[in-house]
């Protein structure tokens, strides 16, 4: 157990306690920042977990925390600048039933004892073992440990004036840039190729337009905090996602094409659902778009990272079940690495919701029942 | 324009041509809305592709085939989010996905 002396010298580990919250990728962001800044060697993301049960529900729970790790350490790997904090990922307390904030708090300072941590980084969001008025909340219980507590500054009214101040003028920046481009594709580059009334008409109905453009949809159109750093690689593995996409999009149209005209049409459909292991707004719209541009497959629905995807026919789902374009789209956003991970089938992320291997009804719309 | 290149237009033009027509004949033949929706999307995506690919072969090397590459990227972004939309709503409005068995709706 930490010791109640401030001790001035900080240890060299920061511990993040991480699980669902709406701030988690905030959380992420401002821990490898404090870590830098301070100088910590390691930045350590843990979550404490409690699975008293066995058999599936056990599995599930693995399963969404073996997930919400692997997205951690991505978002952290992405975050983490030349010569920054090494990035660690652990599960605890998994032998322990925890119960309340208190219980939590204790498999964390054993985590940090062992350790030697003595900054703890909390993200104001999340708070296992409940908020109950009558317990201590486990940034509290931890304080009393000895340790040295912060939040995260992530709340999301924070969040916002943040956003504004440090990633406005990038934002700003880059749509004026975009716009101001695309306005001068579209006037064929009079720009450059005509005499100088068109130059100084161009850059002004240009920067005008453009201007306008930035000016009202900078804090829509780049919710993320947009770094410039992962946008361009970002962008050069989209250009490399093109030609695979569109080589898909062939070959599926001339299978469609060979069953809608096969005097017996024989299709099969089923509708699916995937658990993607992409993250965020711009990915998952990439591949469920990418699924649908696909024929064979279509997205159906989405919640959350549940895509409900329909396959006409075998092919097109194993397809899915395969996840080769989930890996594609990992690929564009989090680069070669994330390749590794397994696909949805593997996972067990995939499951026919009609058909002999139906499972449960999904939690609303149409009822499924067996043909 | 020489020979070659106008064979190669026409070509990108029949094939154009031929994947909405096959799209057409997917429309009347499949049974529901959903299957309906998957060779809907292939009118944009190689019917509509072919035919910007003439277009591009027939402008040459001018800003229009910027342009025409461009329409191509917009009608891939927004061709899938109808699709979505459309299967969406009757999803929500609880339509069941027809099955292998099921009487032709």
């Amino acid at each position: 157990m930490a010791d109640q002396t401030q001790d001035p010298a900080p240890g060299d580990a920061l511990l993040v306690p991480v699980g669902e919250s709406v701030t988690l990728r905030n959380t992420v962001a401002n821990a490898i920042e404090t870590a830098a800044e301070e100088g910590f060697a390691e930045a350590h993301f843990v979550t404490p977990v409690t699975w008293h049960h066995v058999g599936d529900v056990d599995r599930a729970a693995r399963e969404a925390v073996r997930r919400l790790l692997d997205r951690v350490s991505v978002w952290a790997d992405e975050d983490t600048p030349e010569g920054g904090p090494t990035v660690r990922t652990n599960v605890i307390g998994s032998d322990e039933y925890l119960f309340s904030p208190d219980d939590y708090a204790a498999v964390l300072a054993e985590y940090a004892d062992e350790h030697e941590i003595e900054r703890i980084l909390v993200d104001p969001e999340y708070s296992p073992g409940g908020n109950v008025p009558l317990l201590r909340p486990m940034e509290v219980a931890l304080a009393k440990r000895g340790f040295e507590v912060s939040e995260a500054p992530t709340s999301r009214p924070v969040r916002r004036s943040r956003l504004t101040r440090a990633g406005g003028a990038l934002q700003f920046g880059l749509l004026f840039g975009v716009s101001f481009l695309f306005y001068q594709l579209l006037g064929g580059f009079s720009i450059v190729t005509g005499d100088s009334f068109d130059f100084f008409y161009e850059l002004f109905s240009g920067s005008l337009a453009a201007g306008i453009v930035a000016g009202t949809l900078y804090t829509v159109s780049l919710s993320d905090r947009t770094r410039i750093r992962s946008l361009l690689p970002q962008f050069v593995r989209l250009v490399l996602f093109v030609p695979y996409l569109l080589y898909e999009i062939v070959k599926s149209n001339v299978v469609i094409t060979y069953i809608i005209l096969h005097p017996k049409l024989p299709i099969d459909p089923r509708l699916t659902r995937v658990r993607s292991a992409v993250w965020g707004g711009p990915a998952l719209t990439t591949l469920a778009n990418s699924i649908t541009l696909t024929p064979g497959t279509l997205t159906v629905r989405t919640e959350g990272q549940d895509l409900y995807v329909h396959g006409l026919f075998a092919g097109a789902r194993e397809g899915i079940a395969a996840g080769s374009l989930e890996r594609a789209v990992r690929f564009v956003f989090y680069g070669r690495r994330t390749a590794a991970i397994p696909s949805p089938e593997e996972r067990g992320d995939y499951e026919e919701l009609q058909g002999p291997d139906a499972a449960p009804a999904p939690p609303d719309g149409g009822e499924e029942e067996l043909p | 324009m020489n020979e070659f290149r106008l064979a190669a237009i026409l070509a990108l033009l029949a094939g154009g041509v031929f994947f909405t027509f096959v799209s057409i004949v997917g429309v009347l033949r499949l049974p529901d809305v959903y299957a309906r929706a998957h060779t809907a999307s292939q009118t944009d995506t190689l019917g509509a592709g072919l035919v910007v690919g003439a277009v591009v072969l027939a402008y040459g090397a001018e800003t229009e085939v910027i342009k025409a590459v461009l329409l191509l990227v917009f009608i891939f972004i927004t061709n899938p989010t109808a699709a979505h939309a459309v299967t969406r709503a009757a999803y929500e409005e609880g339509i069941e996905p027809w099955t292998e068995g099921d009487e032709r709706r």
